[in-house]
């Protein structure tokens, strides 16, 4: 069953002298609930803007995004967005993005805050992911008293303490070592194997390789869908 | 979705800051113990006046001598006389003062001693605390009694209970007794009520003050709208009773001390006013302040605000928390201020300063206000950015 589906998604943005710089040109896939797929493609191509339409942190130009069997690509209600992006989707960063002056316990439970979540339950919730991840002696550190790698792995506490359905991350092991980088992926199958799914951005085919499935980009539009990487 | 998390969120983004924080409070701080202040000082000086004139009637026109007492025609007569034929004025008394010494056995005090008509106490605000007020036969007879102030009867007797049917000696005459007022703090022409002691009119003109002492006359109008006419009134009466020809100056002057008591407490009002708009200033360029220096935090939190968008954070939720920024930064600076406020206080004594729960009242809310009204539009700017823009910046 497919929880994602693109039919033909134009984004374009706008310079302030009125031009148009198209960067989706007519993208069409499909994401099946609970498959972990890795999108890759030069620099420029359009991953990251994909990927904010995925996470509703953007409407279309044209297009359709059925999630869940909603058209979801042109909600402009900020309570429907916030919602979304709050409960079905958790999102992690190549560079963390962890609030600073929050410990690493206030930051994984910063989205159960906005979910309306008391403050005892969602700092239970936050410490006992933690716990899961390693972390239970580091939940009153702030981030810069972190490691790349715990912070990363903070981040991902984060995204999925409201249990989403899908993970989108981008970049996620971009700037940590492929040691870390592996811990990581190693978490985002654990996170698929619970029958969730999982979208990651990577430059790089050796995480790449750790999804089922590739999909290539290339100027605004997909390459293919099932991309076999090079043997090397 | 306002609780203590959130509070607690925007406190520790404030003392992340500190320097920055406490440099935009300090506008805050400044305006509102100005504003103290300024109250504190205002509400001293309307005090005063009030204290001053509080036995005041506002309807009473006070008649007094023009030049020495010896060219005035003025005298207890023109009492009668006014009242037989005004329409506009329908109480009245007559007063003469002078010093003297009263003695009891061996202890003296020096006091200013009232001659007064019958209805002096009435008209005066003044109460008996205990004895007996004056009788037209006490006048009429030129009956040796004296009603006496409460200082100047605790000065005499200690307790002023037991003055009451003791005997003084003014001018080697021996005067009764018959009256102690209540105490009242007041004054009225630089003689406080309680320092003094009262005679019948026509006793104290034979026996004390003699005949040429000043006589004052004080006339109650009927309504306090009918002030101007019965001033009028009184001056034409007395013109004619005193024969003066058209031309020629009065013998007299009349004088309405509810007007000065108005006019003194416009000019204490409008003097606070004044300086609570100054302060308001202050307040208002402090909150420009507490506005800039939330901007310059939005830029510098962009990113922080696209992370939260990405993560579910509704534009309420960012804008509640940028507000409660500035409400808490302009709240704290004034809760200083009041407590600055009051702590200068008593090195304003001088001026009449004096505790006004107004002032911290005022302080408190144009705070709160400064906070809301310059934080909202950072805030709201703050709630509307793209999430995808913000999390772009660096």
């Amino acid at each position: 069953m497919s929880l994602i589906k693109l039919e033909d998604v134009h984004k374009s943005y706008y310079l302030s002298n009125g031009e148009e710089i198209p960067v989706l040109r007519g993208v069409n896939m499909e994401i099946k609930k609970n498959e972990f797929v890795a999108i890759m493609g030069e620099s420029g191509g359009g991953k990251t803007t994909l990927m904010n339409i995925l996470g509703c942190l953007h409407p279309l130009s044209s297009g359709k995004y059925i999630f869940e069997d909603a058209d979801i690509g042109y909600v402009q209600d900020d309570f429907t967005l916030a919602y979304i992006r709050n409960r079905k989707m958790g999102f992690i960063f190549q560079q963390f993005n962890l609030i600073s002056k929050l410990s690493a316990l206030k930051n994984v439970a910063l989205p159960a805050f906005y979910a309306g979540i008391k403050v005892e339950q969602r700092e239970r919730d936050a410490a006992k992911l933690l716990k899961s991840i390693g972390l239970e002696d580091r939940i009153y550190h702030k981030p810069s008293e972190l490691s790349g790698g715990q912070q990363q792995r903070v981040s991902i506490a984060r995204a999925l303490i409201n249990d989403p359905e899908i993970i989108l991350a981008d970049e996620p092991t971009g700037a940590l070592d492929s040691e870390t980088g592996k811990e990581i992926m190693n978490l985002f199958s654990e996170f698929r194997d619970r029958g969730k799914t999982v979208i990651i951005i990577t430059h790089d085919p050796k995480v790449a390789k750790m999804a089922e499935r590739i999909i290539f980009m290339k100027d605004g539009q997909i390459l293919d869908e099932n991309y076999k990487l090079p043997n090397s | 979705m306002f609780n203590l998390e959130i509070v607690s969120m925007a406190w520790q983004a404030l003392i992340a800051n500190k320097a920055r924080t406490l440099l935009s409070m300090l506008g805050i701080i400044i305006g509102v113990s100005t504003v103290i202040a300024v109250v504190s000082i205002g509400a001293g000086a309307k005090a005063k006046v009030e204290e001053q004139f509080k036995n005041l009637s506002v309807t009473s026109l006070i008649v007094f001598p023009s030049r020495g007492a010896g060219n005035s025609k003025l005298s207890v007569d023109d009492l009668n006389t006014v009242l037989n034929e005004s329409k506009f004025v329908n109480e009245g008394n007559a007063t003469i003062s002078g010093n003297s010494t009263i003695a009891f056995g061996k202890e003296t005090q020096s006091g200013t001693i009232l001659g007064v008509t019958e209805n002096f106490l009435d008209i005066a605000n003044l109460e008996i605390s205990e004895g007996r007020d004056f009788t037209l036969e006490d006048n009429k007879n030129r009956a040796k009694v004296i009603i006496l102030g409460k200082t100047l009867a605790e000065n005499l007797f200690e307790d002023s209970t037991l003055a009451l049917n003791k005997t003084v000696k003014i001018n080697n005459r021996q005067f009764a007794i018959i009256g102690v007022l209540k105490e009242n703090g007041s004054s009225s022409f630089g003689t406080s009520y309680d320092d003094s002691a009262y005679a019948p009119f026509e006793t104290a003109q034979q026996n004390i003050l003699g005949k040429n002492a000043q006589v004052r006359l004080v006339f109650l109008a009927r309504e306090v709208e009918l002030m101007e006419l019965a001033e009028e009134e009184v001056t034409t009466i007395l013109r004619e009773t005193h024969k003066i020809r058209e031309g020629k100056d009065d013998d007299f002057k009349v004088r309405d001390p509810g007007s000065m008591v108005a006019s003194a407490t416009e000019t204490s009002d409008t003097l606070s006013f004044l300086l609570v708009a100054i302060a308001s200033i202050v307040l208002i360029v402090s909150g420009i302040g507490i506005m800039n220096v939330m901007f310059v935090t939005v830029a510098e939190r962009t990113k922080e605000i696209g992370v939260l968008k990405a993560i579910g954070a509704k534009q309420k939720d960012i804008l509640t928390q940028f507000l409660l920024e500035s409400v808490i930064l302009s709240i704290s600076g004034g809760i200083l201020g009041i407590l600055l406020g009051i702590s200068i206080i008593p090195f304003l004594k001088d001026y009449g300063a004096m505790q006004s729960l107004n002032g911290v009242l005022l302080g408190f809310t144009f705070s709160v206000f400064v906070g809301i009204l310059f934080g909202f539009y950072p805030a709201l700017k703050a709630s509307k950015l793209d999430p995808v823009d913000a999390l772009r910046s660096e």
